[in-house]
């Protein structure tokens, strides 16, 4: 009977894992694909010795930050990294004071506005672009990185509802206390509620910053100046013949996500534990 | 009285989105000048004064291949240093060479010179976007073949315009490797003893020659090329007498890819597809021909001129490869590498023919040229650089420099070579111009869609092939004009 058990569970957790390796190889391999391509030595995926690169080098990676009479990625780069950062820090700013504002406080057309952002959220940002066009041409705005950050961080409290469930969970009473010490709102906001919330500013931030990143419809459509471009267009506009660039540039798009991931996902536990003491 | 609201609110947005669309249109983008007016054959010596604008910022686009290969820079040091007196300073627009005029120009955000081919360029004069050109008045005029002016005229109110200038011509150009001809070719593949081995003068030894190397090593290809692409395999259909438009490519009424005997061209291009492998169904030959070529697994392909330098690139990398140094990898594939015009095709069409007769082939060509925006503020000013950028001297430099084919011709002599041949295809009709109407966006999906499936038929077995004689593609033909034909007009 023991044995039949035993088996029985060595079965399962021999099916669970083979699942789970071959889920995980579906997605890894894709990855693996694209960063071995990116050190082919030939440059071309055509040159591949079936399915992975004949020869490696590096090569590609060191034309990728020199080379840069046609495809100036350093730039694109650089560019991204500014769009991206600006929206972070202001779009998380604006999403996590209208969630604030939504959670805690409770004014007339309160309900009617929660109702019509979850509504205006439910449309794909695309619809608008036209709309968007129009409006930045008008501002003067096209051709301008300050345009992308603006558009980005005002569109990010659109999506506050998942920080108000956050705050939603931070107990009221704790308010009410301070209130009773005499705190004002803007004292209980950024001395008790905004060290309780490090988790869902850091997921804010995270999410503020990876859309930027890589969205490629906005920068496409204002930006027009090849200087100008993020590295998502700048990829797209690169020659047929520029597969191991395209890659190489593709893999090292990655590496600013992963930094900020393992510097950010430290305060993310801090800041859950730390809720949970005062809790 | 709550419902009532609602709908009295509906109403009301409603009636807001419909008004939207009434009223003075105050918008801050110009207009293109109406070319229409009255005053047509005015509005070219009005915008063209010859009154030089003084102390400006003129934004040229021109394409990649030019700035990548230094061409450009030169280019614009050049006319600044002769136009410094007037403080007229011409900078790289900096935009991708695929711009968007159209959408992009009204608001100011558009070069001032473009650089592009001809069907481009007229898809933007038809929409107004560019400026009809004093062209009899440039220094350029009478040195440019009227085959190339043609390329840029367009009628509007019984006045004919031209709206680009001439540059370059760009048609198919064969490119192979003469390191792997057979090593008997002088004996036994140049019949006419002319020293140029048979492959590079007509298909049928082309045909053979592809045949033998694959049976040799069925990993070795001799010539091969995507079929689908319209640009490339519609010269085979042009040579035995079809057509894209009629009236000399303006009438999109009368469509003519099964005219003549273009069938015969269909049926080469078939016989061309069973030396080759499935990918000439789709364009993975288009993208691979680099490094295959270089790699020797092909032998020759087609393509533009201006891809001379991309070959020759995966050539010397792939001699390198080998162990050999740089600058002999570099002397050894100018050496092997070739670039000529296309070879003649048999007047019956058949590949395999003995003492065939041959026809001079045909292809589908453009010409690359520089145009004026009609938003630009500084019309005389671009059409200085434009004049600039098309004397002798730039366009001998352009030619050195980029491989490409001059359209003047005291340029074309003086670089000689392949750029004398496509010159003289031009002169000669054998390079059929791609039209330039607005309709022939239409041919390129029926087009890719015959070609695909023509190329298809080679891999299918006996009983599944579609196209077993010359009577099927014929009707094939046939249908790919209706098909046009019903794009073009079935809205209209």
């Amino acid at each position: 009977m023991r044995r039949k058990i035993n088996a029985g569970k060595m079965l399962d957790t021999v099916v669970t894992y083979a699942i789970l390796l071959a889920v995980a190889f579906v997605f890894f391999f894709p990855c693996l694909w694209l960063i071995l391509a990116s050190f082919s030595k030939s440059g071309s995926i055509y040159s591949f010795d079936g399915f992975f690169p004949a020869q490696y080098s590096t090569a590609s990676f060191v034309k990728l930050f020199t080379d840069t009479t046609m495809y100036n990625y350093p730039k694109w780069f650089l560019n991204t990294l500014l769009i991206a950062a600006g929206s972070c820090a202001l779009g998380t700013f604006l999403t996590i004071l209208t969630a604030y504002t939504m959670s805690r406080f409770t004014f007339r057309m309160r309900k009617p506005m929660m109702k019509t952002t979850m509504v205006l959220g439910m449309f794909p940002s695309f619809m608008g672009m036209t709309v968007v066009y129009l409006l930045m041409t008008q501002f003067g705005l096209i051709n301008h990185l300050g345009g992308l950050i603006l558009i980005y961080a005002s569109g990010a409290p659109m999506g506050y509802l998942t920080q108000k469930g956050f705050f939603d969970t931070i107990p009221k009473s704790i308010d009410e206390a301070a209130k009773i010490d005499g705190a004002t709102n803007f004292q209980i906001f950024t001395r008790i509620n905004l060290p309780l919330s490090k988790p869902i500013i850091v997921y804010t931030a995270l999410t503020s910053f990876t859309w930027p990143w890589s969205d490629f419809i906005l920068p496409k459509l204002l930006l027009k100046e090849k200087n100008l471009y993020t590295v998502a267009v700048g990829l797209m506009s690169l020659d047929e013949t520029e597969f191991a660039r395209f890659a190489a540039g593709s893999v090292f798009i990655a590496v600013p996500i992963v930094i900020l991931y393992f510097c950010l996902v430290k305060n993310m536990v801090n800041g859950i534990s730390e809720g949970a003491v005062k809790g | 009285m709550k419902k009532k609201s609602i709908a009295l609110l509906m109403i009301a947005s409603l009636s807001i989105g419909i008004f939207t669309g009434c009223g003075k249109n105050t918008d801050s983008a110009q207009t293109a000048p109406d070319t229409q007016t009255g005053e047509e054959s005015g509005i070219v010596s009005t915008v063209f004064n010859g009154e030089l604008e003084h102390d400006v910022t003129i934004q040229v686009l021109e394409n990649d291949t030019a700035v990548s290969k230094g061409y450009f820079a030169e280019l614009i040091k050049a006319f600044n240093e002769e136009y410094a007196e007037y403080g007229i300073v011409a900078v790289d627009a900096n935009m991708n060479q695929y711009l968007d005029l159209a959408n992009d120009g009204p608001y100011g955000y558009g070069p001032d010179v473009l650089y592009q081919a001809n069907d481009i360029i007229m898809q933007y004069a038809e929409g107004k976007h560019i400026y009809p050109l004093p062209v009899e008045k440039m220094e350029c005029f009478d040195k440019i073949p009227e085959t190339a002016w043609a390329a840029y005229r367009i009628e509007l109110g019984g006045t004919a315009y031209t709206c680009g200038v001439p540059v370059n011509v760009q048609a198919p150009m064969l490119y192979y490797r003469k390191d792997l001809l057979p090593e008997d070719w002088e004996t036994n593949w140049d019949d006419n003893g002319n020293k140029i081995p048979d492959m590079a003068e007509n298909w049928n030894a082309m045909y053979a020659y592809s045949v033998n190397r694959h049976e040799e090593d069925s990993s070795r290809y001799g010539y091969m090329k995507s079929l689908y692409d319209v640009y490339f395999s519609s010269g085979f259909l042009f040579t035995y007498g079809g057509y894209v438009f009629g009236n000399n490519n303006t009438d999109p009424s009368d469509i003519g890819f099964s005219a003549g005997e273009a069938e015969k061209g269909a049926w080469v291009l078939s016989q061309l597809a069973g030396a080759m492998s499935e990918e000439c169904i789709d364009d993975s030959i288009t993208t691979n021909a680099y490094s295959k070529l270089a790699d020797g697994t092909y032998f020759a392909t087609i393509t533009t001129p201006d891809m001379y330098s991309t070959f020759l690139d995966e050539m010397v990398l792939a001699y390198e490869n080998e162990g050999i140094e740089e600058a002999e990898a570099r002397a050894r594939a100018e050496e092997n590498l070739v670039m000529t015009t296309l070879p003649s095709l048999p007047e019956s069409g058949d590949l395999t023919e003995e003492n065939a007769t041959f026809l001079e082939a045909k292809s589908m060509g453009g010409i690359n040229g520089y145009a004026i925006s009609a938003y630009t503020k500084y019309p005389n000013a671009c059409l200085a650089f434009v004049e600039f950028a098309t004397s002798y001297e730039m366009m001998v430099k352009r030619s050195e420099l980029l491989g490409v084919a001059p359209a003047r011709n005291d340029a074309a002599d003086t670089a000689g070579g392949t750029s004398q041949l496509l010159y003289d295809n031009l002169e000669s009709g054998n390079i059929v111009l791609m039209p330039s109407i607005k309709e022939v966006s239409q041919i390129w999906t029926p087009g890719e869609t015959f070609f695909t499936d023509l190329a298809k038929d080679a891999f299918r077995t006996e009983k599944e092939k579609k196209y077993t004689d010359l009577d099927a593609m014929k009707k094939g033909l046939e249908t790919v004009d209706q098909q046009i034909y019903d794009a073009i007009f079935t809205l209209k």
